[in-house]
């Protein structure tokens, strides 16, 4: 349309002036700005419209514009609008009470759920330097191709960082949990902590209480404690007391006395690394001088980067790093992360992050999203049904003078009065059931209405909500004809219905969603605890070997077995269901030497099999006559596959050194989570190298438990006595996935909650527009049922659609979760057979219940009114 | 500072619409500005001089006829006022009482 040789002034411009301008000068401005233009086009067009338009904009200021007012009336007509909400509030009680409580238990809800995840996103956000700490991390590539990826990084790595990479400005080794024994006179406890490098509390912000984090670790005899331990130790009154750095205390199995160099807060939750004590990695690695070689990876590196320094030329260093000191013998890559991206994304698939707590933090959210969208949805579609009754008051008001813009002003008050009510009253139900929330989320989420970022939100919500509920009847209602509207005519238009039903579809369709989300997470989740895992979890109590008990080995087994409550003993190195210690330096016939496998090796003694109920596929069991099957192996199936042996029996295999011969081959248990593939395992005949009792227990579980008790306090009155179950102690490796599936649960629930408040809350509105006809019907002799049929079928057919186009959409979506699972349940048809049979049952009876309430009126009633 | 008070801007467009006698209107004012004076003129600052001085009783304005050049825009001729000349005298007194109280060195020093 802007040609260049267009010489007319440009319009847009011309068009602003002359609404802000004075009139009173408007006339001669315009004229002004035109006959300039006109001087100015004859050289340059293009100049003289941009100049036009510079010159409207310069002109736009105090002194041009003219007096914009506000009619005067307009306090007064507030509160008019105010008086009139009010009124037809309390006059369709019912309706505006389920209205706003559908709205409110929305923005709850939702509210809730936006501060579990705030709080999961804060985790590890502490730490001042949290921008420059990163974290090294193990890729073992495998010879099938797999990558394994671990934070247990060889030692030398960190001597290399702190030395050939200026960089890095600090470096620590950081420990695995352990649980150490700690004795202070009649106090002896287990307790878990960390070996770390003195530098640890540089790179980390954990607040000091007590010592100076800077130095706390320099000495190999230093332990640093939480403020819990030191309560524990020392007494409540640790505080008051300045001297308890430097106090000793006796920690570990060979009883050394350690100062105390500082005392820290417990970080709780908000940091991903729990810890109660440090000590200097400098006195473990003197003990444990295998930890010093590049062929193994004990401790986790953490590190900071200076500042101003930059990551990539480090990256591309330290990628080789361990292959160059190997001679490339097995290929072993270094990356680093962000230390702060480790609490999310802690799932690692072939060597990237692929997930972790993030899913949860996005399923929840897009849940959050759903329900608050639901509720907008029936505030909005309760709010365009109710204001066709309001016709009658448009055309009076229309009648007296008042202008369109005038009546949208007043849907929109009235419904922004809504919106704010239910915001508030939101505000109050979270600060009511966050305790509850806390206690099932394992979570101390608290409302800080300090915090702007709250009210923002609270705001947005209130203004979305609020222009949805205002937006349809502001713009419709005040257009239609005064004439009809005074008659009271309140004939629907299509388009409104159909939007309305639009509306109720998406709504179920998100609720269908959420009910099959539903059940099918519960049934992975009773698939995974139910699972035969390989062995017989029930009924086996695990109780620490402390170092009295492995000297006496045999006599506490022996002394068990006299029990009649106990049916067997075995000793392991660790729990065979979360077994996670590996060695790539298995050897066999037939293998190349260069190919890396990493297999796990578990050591037991030879009641292992039949304790833990495993089933032996080839071969025989460790036997206790044979002196030599001591340096004998048993291997899983998956290691036998691996091996690839005709037949496995009397093969030999050699482990650290040691050959023996392959007698048995087992039933593959799983060793780690159902994310993940059963991994190959050697089980060696070791029992000097056990640390844990597994009992397996029958009759009568109580005596079990005062036989074990009373074999420890006999042979081991030293050292405190704790069992676990097996069991139980499965169960709660799923306990994130427990949690969250409940949270989903209740959320679900809640959203079907709401769905049907609108859905009651729309048929009874329908219900009302036709009772005359319901009448009318009733005097033909149509019967209840009849009728109930009849004005369901509109409900009951938006249902249908919803189902038709939500099922495949959760299909799809929910074959993507369950991909995750390495173990998982078919999708079968049931979980959403039972989903459409909940939805279609719900909507029967919400629907159905106000039906019925207008069926059985009695048409003399509802006729005689006209 | 007296209610009579003249910001530097107004004072030219006063005296340039005495300089133009009865015939300056808004771009004429403008130009006549621009090249007397060698300093650019937005319509925006003009028209609100322009406006506060009518404001002020200095100038009055009457409607001329319209013409095509101006899309049939009427332009609007200002003309100063008694009180318009009365505040430019009393501006001029008082520069030419600050120009005569000035020490000869002083001017001295700036001409030299």
């Amino acid at each position: 349309m802007k040609e260049d040789n267009d010489i007319r002034p440009p319009s847009l411009p011309l068009r602003f002036l002359r609404w802000f301008c004075d009139p009173a000068v408007l006339e001669d401005v315009e004229g002004d700005l035109l006959e300039l233009y006109h001087r100015r086009s004859e050289h340059d067009v293009k100049q003289a419209r941009r100049k036009l338009t510079t010159d409207v904009l310069l002109l736009f200021r105090p002194g041009i514009i003219r007096k914009f007012q506000l009619p005067d009336n307009s306090f007064f007509m507030f509160r008019n609008y105010l008086t009139v909400a009010l009124r037809s509030a309390r006059r369709y009680r019912g309706h505006t009470a389920l209205n706003l409580l559908s709205l409110i238990i929305g923005i709850a809800s939702c509210m809730v759920i936006l501060l579990w995840i705030q709080d999961e996103m804060s985790v590890d956000q502490f730490h001042e330097k949290k921008d420059r700490i990163y974290k090294v991390w193990r890729n073992m590539h495998q010879s099938s191709g797999e990558i394994l990826t671990t934070q247990g990084i060889p030692q030398p790595v960190v001597v290399s960082l702190r030395n050939d990479f200026p960089e890095v400005e600090d470096a620590t080794l950081i420990g695995w949990d352990m649980e150490t024994i700690f004795r202070m006179g009649d106090e002896v406890d287990y307790e878990i902590g960390k070996y770390a490098s003195p530098e640890f509390f540089r790179i980390f912000s954990y607040s000091f209480l007590a010592g100076n984090p800077g130095t706390a670790l320099s000495d190999l005899s230093s332990i640093v404690i939480s403020d819990r331990i030191a309560e524990k130790y020392f007494g409540r009154d640790w505080r008051d007391d300045e001297k308890i750095l430097g106090k000793t205390i006796n920690v570990g199995s060979n009883q050394k006395d350690f100062q105390v160099s500082g005392v820290f807060e417990h970080p709780g939750s908000k940091s991903s690394l729990e810890f109660d004590w440090i000590i200097n990695a400098q006195e473990y690695i003197q003990q444990n001088d295998w930890v010093e070689s590049w062929y193994n990876g004990g401790f986790a590196i953490c590190f900071t980067l200076r500042e101003n320094a930059t990551l990539q030329p480090l990256q591309d260093k330290i990628l080789q790093l361990i292959n160059e000191n190997t001679n490339y013998e097995a290929d072993e890559r270094l990356f680093v992360n962000h230390f702060d991206d480790n609490y999310l994304h802690s799932n690692f698939e072939n060597g990237r992050p692929s997930g972790g707590r993030i899913q949860y933090v996005r399923i929840l959210f897009v849940i959050a999203i759903f329900i608050l969208v639901i509720a907008c949805i029936n505030f909005m579609n309760l709010a365009t049904a109710r204001s066709s009754r309001r016709t009658r008051e448009i055309g009076v008001r229309k009648v007296l003078g008042a202008q369109k813009a005038a009546l949208r002003q007043q849907f929109f008050v009235e419904s922004f009065i809504m919106s704010i009510t239910a915001v508030v009253a939101a505000l109050l139900v979270v600060a009511a059931v966050l305790p509850y929330f806390n206690s099932i989320s394992e979570k101390e989420l608290s409302l800080n209405l300090g915090d702007p970022k709250l009210w923002i939100g609270l705001g947005v919500v209130t203004l979305i909500s609020g222009l949805l509920s205002g937006f349809y009847p502001a713009m419709l209602l005040p257009s239609f004809r005064t004439i009809t509207s005074l008659k009271g005519h309140s004939k629907q238009t299509v388009g409104g219905v159909r939007m309305r039903e639009g509306l109720v579809v998406f709504q179920f369709i998100l609720s269908i969603l959420l009910i099959t989300a539903t059940l099918v997470v519960n049934q992975q989740m009773n698939y995974i605890l139910s699972k035969n895992l390989g062995l017989n979890k029930d009924n086996v109590i695990f109780t620490r070997l402390d170092d009295d008990l492995r000297t006496q080995m045999e006599v506490y087994k022996s002394t068990l077995q006299t029990s009649p409550a106990v049916e067997s003993v075995t000793a392991t190195s660790g729990n065979p269901l979360s077994y996670g210690r590996s060695s790539g330096s298995a050897q066999w016939a037939g293998k190349d030497p260069d190919e890396e496998v990493e297999i796990n090796v578990m050591s037991v003694d030879e009641d292992f099999v039949n304790t833990m109920g495993i089933e032996l596929l080839l071969g025989r069991n460790f036997d206790p006559q044979l002196a030599t099957d001591t340096s004998n192996y048993l291997i899983n199936q998956v290691a036998a596959d691996i091996m690839a042996f005709e037949d496995p029996i009397d093969q030999d295999l050699t482990l650290w050194g040691q050959t023996g011969k392959i007698v048995g081959v087992i039933k593959d248990f799983h060793m780690s989570s159902m994310y993940e593939p059963i991994a190959p395992l050697i089980i060696r005949n070791d029992p000097s190298s056990t640390f844990v009792a597994f009992i397996r227990t029958k009759g009568d579980i109580q005596q079990a438990l005062e036989a074990i008790e009373n074999a420890h306090k006999e042979l081991s009155p030293g050292y405190p006595f704790s069992y676990e179950f097996l069991d139980q102690d499965f169960a709660a490796a799923y306990r994130t996935e427990m949690t969250l599936s409940k949270i989903v649960r209740i959320f679900a629930f809640i959203s079907i909650l709401i769905c049907c408040l609108g859905l009651f809350g729309l048929s009874s509105f329908s219900a009302e527009q036709r009772l005359k006809e319901i009448g009318v019907r009733k005097v033909y002799g149509a019967s209840v049922v009849r009728i109930i049929t009849l004005l369901s079928w509109g409900y009951t057919k938006l249902i249908l659609v919803a189902l038709v186009l939500a099922i495949p959409l959760s299909f799809y979506l929910l074959r993507q979760w369950l991909n995750n699972f390495e173990f998982r349940i078919e999708l079968g048809a049931s979980a959403f057979i039972s989903a459409i049979v909940i939805t279609l049952l719900i909507g029967a009876i919400t629907v159905g219940l106000k039906f019925w309430q207008a069926a059985i009126t009695n048409p003399v009633q509802t006729l005689r009114e006209e | 500072m007296s209610r009579r008070y003249l910001g530097e801007f107004e004072e030219i467009v006063l005296l340039t619409v005495a300089v133009l006698d009865g015939k300056g209107y808004g771009i004429a004012i403008k130009d006549d500005i621009e090249q007397r004076l060698a300093r650019k003129v937005s319509v925006g600052a003009m028209r609100t001089a322009l406006k506060r001085l009518e404001g002020k009783g200095y100038l009055k304005s009457e409607l001329g006829e319209p013409t095509a050049k101006r899309g049939g825009k009427r332009k609007r001729f200002f003309q100063v006022t008694h009180a318009g000349r009365e505040v430019l005298e009393q501006v001029m007194d008082a520069r030419k009482r600050l120009w005569q109280a000035i020490p000869y060195t002083s001017i001295d020093f700036k001409f030299a």
